[in-house]
């Protein structure tokens, strides 16, 4: 039986942040939040993996005190239990400093066998933690990821690169990432929604993992925030052969420098 | 929008939400078309916990609150009337009344399948004669020895046939009127137990409904539900229930079209822009959300009232007047955006409009509720 511990973040629901049209400022008043995407692949993942062969599915979350609500709706999908790292810098985080308080969190938690996590988070689709991760706890890291089992003490998975496929083992303890095409996300039943919060919930502080100040210093910088417009032309090429339409908007396209 | 909602009520409205736009939403048209009973959705539906919301867990439901059913049944509303016309039937109508007055053995044999989502249910209560005038019912049951001898018919009975346990009412004293009935527990295939026609309706496609026919059906005597004549007290109590479910998919239902005309009046363009940049398209989207946001108020609020174990009956029947009332004027508005469109079953909303106007008869009319209304106010 291996510890599987699944990483994943509460990041706002997309649908929900307006666009300010005028100056492209972002609306996020208004915005739920949600278990980012691809990590509800990274969690059916696990809790498959679990079904198969009888593994702990742990799950586990930086966040800020709002994640709170998260841990419910974690532990509904599958999970055996989950550990949040409270606090407020994770409002301010990058990848840098989420690998570094993940790892902290694991090393304090201790027994960690295969750490699964999405391919990218649905707000900033950076794809860095999960690699970073494994590069701080010293551990082989597997990223695109479409296929995998657990064998003995090892992992196989398949990655989907550009123009092939690659099937790769590690021992454990090991990073996976995986990309959305893995699986399909069950919807948690309403008995497992309930019965989430029967589940054990261990709450630690940043405080607790005895991280360096420098580990919570962000190494990268935003600027700006804002959204983007999508605005329409709405040139119609009516004139002339099939050929000719195609030629304009060719010209047209290049005169742009959109080719 | 804050609705003060639990984490788990959140929770299992987020459950029914995905699997609403997930797996109901792409075929709701397609299997309107056919009129075919969801079987596919009903199952899926048990899987999730749907069939047994508000049955305690020992009973083999999920023990979840009447809020909790109200916002699940909002959410498939969105999507299907149909398929929220069957969860209430079954659950409200059907499986409640066991609940109250079924006997553990009733329970453990009837009630735990159907919270599990295992068999379905059925209530009958509408005769040819008689339906709000529940008094005139004709179909009887006689003591035989130790069986009951059903006969008679009942009429517009929502999931007949696909149901598998049916709660029926009889007249056991033909002289007492209401005080003469009672109410008991059928099994689909009981020798002259047969499901008649089925109704040939205006909307709500994929619920089945129709007729039931007792003919000498013999059922053992332990098979009454409750006491002996007082079947009628206690389909009052499931139609309170009934009334909760219907305003909740007037809910859901009215929202689903708002939802449609607000991306549709978006981007249907006219004189240069689109429709919903001209106020008298974006005065009727406001009419439909203050009628939406006060009768869903009022629902999660009754809700609440049920939940806390009051006596809901009067606020009930308000709810449902002025829910499924709301929900048909929403759908008329809704229509009248989509236009030339709106006429067409091309597009969703003419489904709801249709689905819609059961809302204003089933389980107690808008007359029938206006005379519970006003007679707890005159009282």
């Amino acid at each position: 039986m291996a510890n599987i511990v699944v990483c994943y973040k509460w990041v706002l629901d997309e649908q929900d942040i307006k666009v300010n049209p005028g100056n492209l400022a972002l609306d996020t008043s208004r915005a739920k939040s949600k278990i980012s995407d691809y990590d509800r692949n990274a969690i059916e993942e696990a809790v498959l993996l679990n079904e198969k062969d009888g593994h702990k599915v742990t799950g586990l979350t930086f966040g800020v005190a709002g994640a709170k609500q998260s841990l419910k709706d974690a532990l509904s999908r599958g999970p055996a239990e989950a550990v949040w790292v409270n606090d407020p810098v994770a409002a301010e985080a990058d990848a840098f400093v989420t690998a570094n308080v993940l790892a902290g969190a694991l090393k304090k938690v201790g027994n960690y066998d295969v750490i699964i996590c999405g391919e990218g988070a649905a707000d900033t689709y950076a794809q860095q933690v999960g690699p970073r991760l494994a590069a701080v706890l010293g551990i082989p890291a597997i990223t695109f990821v479409n296929q995998m089992s657990i064998e003995g003490d090892k992992v196989v998975a398949t990655r989907k690169l550009g123009d092939c496929t690659e099937t790769v083992t590690a021992s454990f303890p090991v990073v996976v990432t995986v990309l959305p095409e893995i699986n399909k996300p069950r919807i948690p039943s309403l008995k497992q929604v309930l019965g989430a919060s029967k589940k054990p919930v261990t709450e630690i502080k940043l405080a607790d993992l005895g991280l360096n100040p420098d580990d919570l210093k962000r190494k990268t910088t935003v600027k700006s925030l804002k959204g983007y417009a999508m605005t329409r032309k709405n040139v119609i090429y009516k004139d002339g052969s099939t050929a000719e339409k195609v030629a304009k908007l060719v010209a047209e396209l290049a005169k742009e420098g959109a080719l | 929008m804050p609705t003060f909602l639990t984490e788990e009520q959140e929770l299992m409205r987020q459950t029914a939400r995905e699997f609403a736009k997930n797996e109901v939403a792409p075929v709701a048209k397609q299997l309107d078309e056919t009129h075919e009973f969801p079987w596919a959705w009903v199952k899926r539906c048990a899987e999730l916990g749907f069939l047994g919301i508000p049955i305690p867990e020992e009973y083999g439901g999920v023990g979840a609150d009447a809020l909790s059913e109200a916002l699940i049944i909002e959410e498939i509303a969105k999507e299907s009337g149909s398929l929220a016309l069957i969860i209430d039937a079954h659950t409200s109508l059907g499986a409640m009344p066991l609940l109250f007055e079924g006997t553990e053995a009733q329970k453990q044999k009837y009630l735990v399948p159907a919270a599990k989502g295992e068999k379905l249910m059925s209530f009958g209560l509408t005769e040819p004669s008689a339906g709000s005038d529940a008094g005139g019912t004709k179909s009887t049951a006689v003591l035989d020895g130790d069986e009951w001898v059903l006969n008679g018919s009942k009429c517009w009975i929502t999931n007949i046939g696909a149901a598998e346990t049916y709660i029926v009412t009889a007249k056991t004293d033909p002289d007492k009127g209401n005080r003469g009935i009672s109410a008991f527990i059928l099994e689909k295939g009981t020798p002259g137990f047969e499901v008649g026609k089925l109704e040939n309706k205006m909307g709500l496609n994929n619920s089945a409904t129709g007729e039931l026919i007792f003919k000498n059906v013999r059922i053992p005597k332990e098979n009454l539900l409750g006491k002996l004549n007082r079947g009628f007290p206690l389909f009052l109590k499931g139609l309170d229930e009934g009334r909760l479910a219907i305003s909740a998919m007037a809910v859901g239902m009215a929202q689903g079209v708002l939802d449609r005309a607000v991306a549709y009046s978006k981007e249907r363009v006219q004189f240069g822009k689109p429709i919903c940049k001209f106020q008298a398209i974006a005065f009727y989207l406001a009419d439909m959300a203050t009628e939406i946001e006060l009768a869903r108020t009022l629902l999660y609020r009754v809700a609440r009232m049920h939940g806390a174990g009051q006596n809901f009956s009067k606020e009930v029947a308000i709810l449902k007047y002025y829910a499924s009332e709301m929900c048909v004027r929403v759908c008329n508005l809704g229509v009248q955006i989509f236009g030339g469109n709106g006429y067409s079953r091309d597009f969703e909303v003419e489904r709801f409009y249709r689905d819609a106007k059961l809302l204003t008869i089933g389980e107690g009319t808008s007359e029938v509720c206006k005379i519970v209304i006003s007679g707890n106010v005159l009282a």
